[in-house]
């Protein structure tokens, strides 16, 4: 059961009962539904970006599992002050890091679901 | 009465364990508890044995060799498309064999979908259906300005609403496609009621049965269907192979999707004459070999029985329908709460304990079920879940198993509502 205590540490589930950033933005740069299509874990990204191109705001509301939502949640409160390239250059040691635990193959898509729809936000962004 | 049943005939699901090699294994060292027979059944040494035996002794490419191993090749492909029609109590003459369920579905709908349906006629399916039953309708009906309509759900329990057929009967479909049964709801749709309101109207019956041919008996004369696929891994066969049972006079009039060796008769430079019977469907060398892996698949099942297999599989669900909500009090259970209308599975939602959390902490104790939205993404939708957790049965489930899940349940608990 040890592994298991680690990928549901307090924190994870803390973030999981709560997910912080979930008050909609009133007028974001950029919205994204990011989907796990294997899983059907969904999440609904806004960003809102200065001139600059730095994140000064973020929400998002989603369901699906823990992994998804708290690694999702943790990684919406690493974003603001960061710049588009900033973000476009993270990978997962990133997002293992913020959930403090090695996620395995299978569940690695959950835990990455909101830094990967964040890049591909931003990455629209670029394109338009 | 052999050496699969207890004393008083019913399945001992103990002995039938020693037919599957690989219950016995302990992946990541852990006893394995595996209900996700519904995703694929284990195979039995016997199926793994006929497969080695036909590919070491009787390998020929099957149709062509005029010498006696390609007999033996054609013979050994034929005699177990005779075993899996004898299976379902159809005539060999009318069992397509080909590559998956999808295939045979995608058969029908292209094949037969393409002949026959035109601008603003109906196609008709249920809300619960399995991707391969949804998917391939979705694309022939956009392909032939026709409209796909739904048997609708009930948007709590997920139960298809089958007393909502006869007005819908009224839009005079051509073809009405469900699943025997459900994947995720395992309900057994009334086909005998949904033939008969389907025929009324001039319609056909397709069924797809993945669901349904391994877990209780099912004679396919007896169904009222035009059409029935079927998958050869949920019954112990090899992934690859299904097969499409279609009427003879429907098979007669289809034509072809796919084209190439094997499906002619005669071939000139410009064009060809086709086969006739099923051969004008199997285009290319044959799965001969997972042929014959289904075929021996067949004859274990048969030998359990499948009026027991269903029998002992009902105890079991049974079971998991009386204990899941003690364990489990959110636990919101997909399908009817009656096991005598199930068969094979249950597929449950909890709002403490998301689907893949759940599967996750069940692995630690070597308990494997399906999370995720089972291929039937549009019934999740209706029931606004992202997903549910699916525990699916089979002869060799014992009640050891359904004590590790409830185990594992309680584990999941402890976890969420600490």
């Amino acid at each position: 059961m040890g592994g298991m205590d680690d990928l549901y540490r307090e924190q994870i589930l803390e973030h999981h009962r709560r997910p912080h950033n979930q008050a909609p933005l009133a007028a974001p740069s950029v919205s994204l539904e990011g989907r796990n299509p294997n899983c059907g874990d969904v999440i609904n990204l806004q960003l809102q970006l200065d001139d600059a191109g730095v994140i000064t705001d973020v929400a998002f509301s989603g369901r699906g599992c823990a992994i998804s939502q708290a690694g999702t949640s943790l990684i919406t409160d690493e974003l603001r002050g960061k710049s588009v390239d900033e973000i476009l250059g993270l990978g997962s040691p990133f997002v293992m890091e913020l959930l403090g635990v090695e996620v395995g193959p299978s569940r690695i898509h959950c835990a990455l679901l909101g830094l990967e729809t964040t890049q591909k936000a931003l990455a629209t962004l670029r394109t338009t | 009465m052999g050496a699969w049943h207890n004393a008083n005939g019913t399945l001992d699901p103990v002995k039938v364990r020693a037919a599957y090699p690989i219950l016995a294994t302990t992946p990541g060292g852990r006893p394995l508890h595996y209900l996700d027979s519904a995703a694929t059944a284990q195979r039995p040494q016997r199926v793994v044995d006929a497969v080695s035996n036909y590919l070491l002794t009787a390998n020929a490419n099957p149709h062509r060799g005029s010498y006696t191993l390609g007999q033996m090749a054609t013979e050994g492909y034929e005699g177990a498309r005779a075993r899996i029609a004898k299976y379902l109590n159809v005539p060999a003459s009318e069992l397509v064999m080909l590559g998956s369920a999808t295939e045979a579905l995608n058969l029908v709908a292209r094949s037969w979908g393409k002949a026959n349906l035109r601008r603003g006629d109906v196609v008709l399916v249920t809300e619960a259906e399995h991707h391969a039953n949804l998917i391939p309708w979705q694309q022939i009906t956009r392909e032939m300005d026709a409209d796909l309509e739904f048997i609708p759900v009930d948007d709590i329990t997920g139960e298809i609403l089958w007393d909502r057929l006869d007005s819908l009967m009224k839009l005079k479909p051509k073809i009405v496609a469900v699943g025997h049964v459900s994947n995720v709801l395992g309900s057994i749709a009334p086909l005998a009621q949904i033939a008969e309101a389907a025929h009324a109207v001039g319609a056909l019956l397709c069924v797809d049965g993945c669901q349904a041919v391994a877990n209780m008996p099912v004679s396919i004369p007896d169904l009222g269907a035009d059409f029935y696929a079927f998958s050869a891994h949920k019954m112990g066969g090899l992934f690859s192979g299904g097969g499409l049972w279609a009427r003879a006079d429907l098979l007669a009039e289809m034509a072809p999707i796919e084209t190439g060796g094997d499906m002619i008769r005669g071939v000139r430079l410009r064009d060809a004459d086709f086969a006739e019977g099923t051969q004008r469907f199997e285009a290319g060398t044959p799965d001969a070999s997972g042929a014959v892996a289904l075929a021996a698949a067949c004859d274990l099942l048969d030998e359990f029985g499948r009026d027991k297999i269903h029998a002992h599989e009902s105890l079991m669900l049974e079971r998991v329908l009386r204990e899941l909500p003690e364990v489990l009090p959110d636990a919101r259970i997909l399908g009817p709460r009656d096991a005598s209308q199930r068969a094979g599975l249950v597929a449950f939602s909890s709002d403490l304990v998301h689907a893949h959390d759940l599967a996750e902490i069940l692995d630690r104790r070597g308990v494997a079920i399906r999370a995720g939205h089972h291929c039937a993404m549009p019934l999740h939708e209706q029931l606004e879940l992202s997903a549910s957790a699916r525990v699916s049965v089979a002869p060799y489930t014992t009640n050891d198993d359904l004590d590790a899940l409830f185990a594992g349940l309680r584990d999941a608990r402890t976890v969420f509502e600490r």
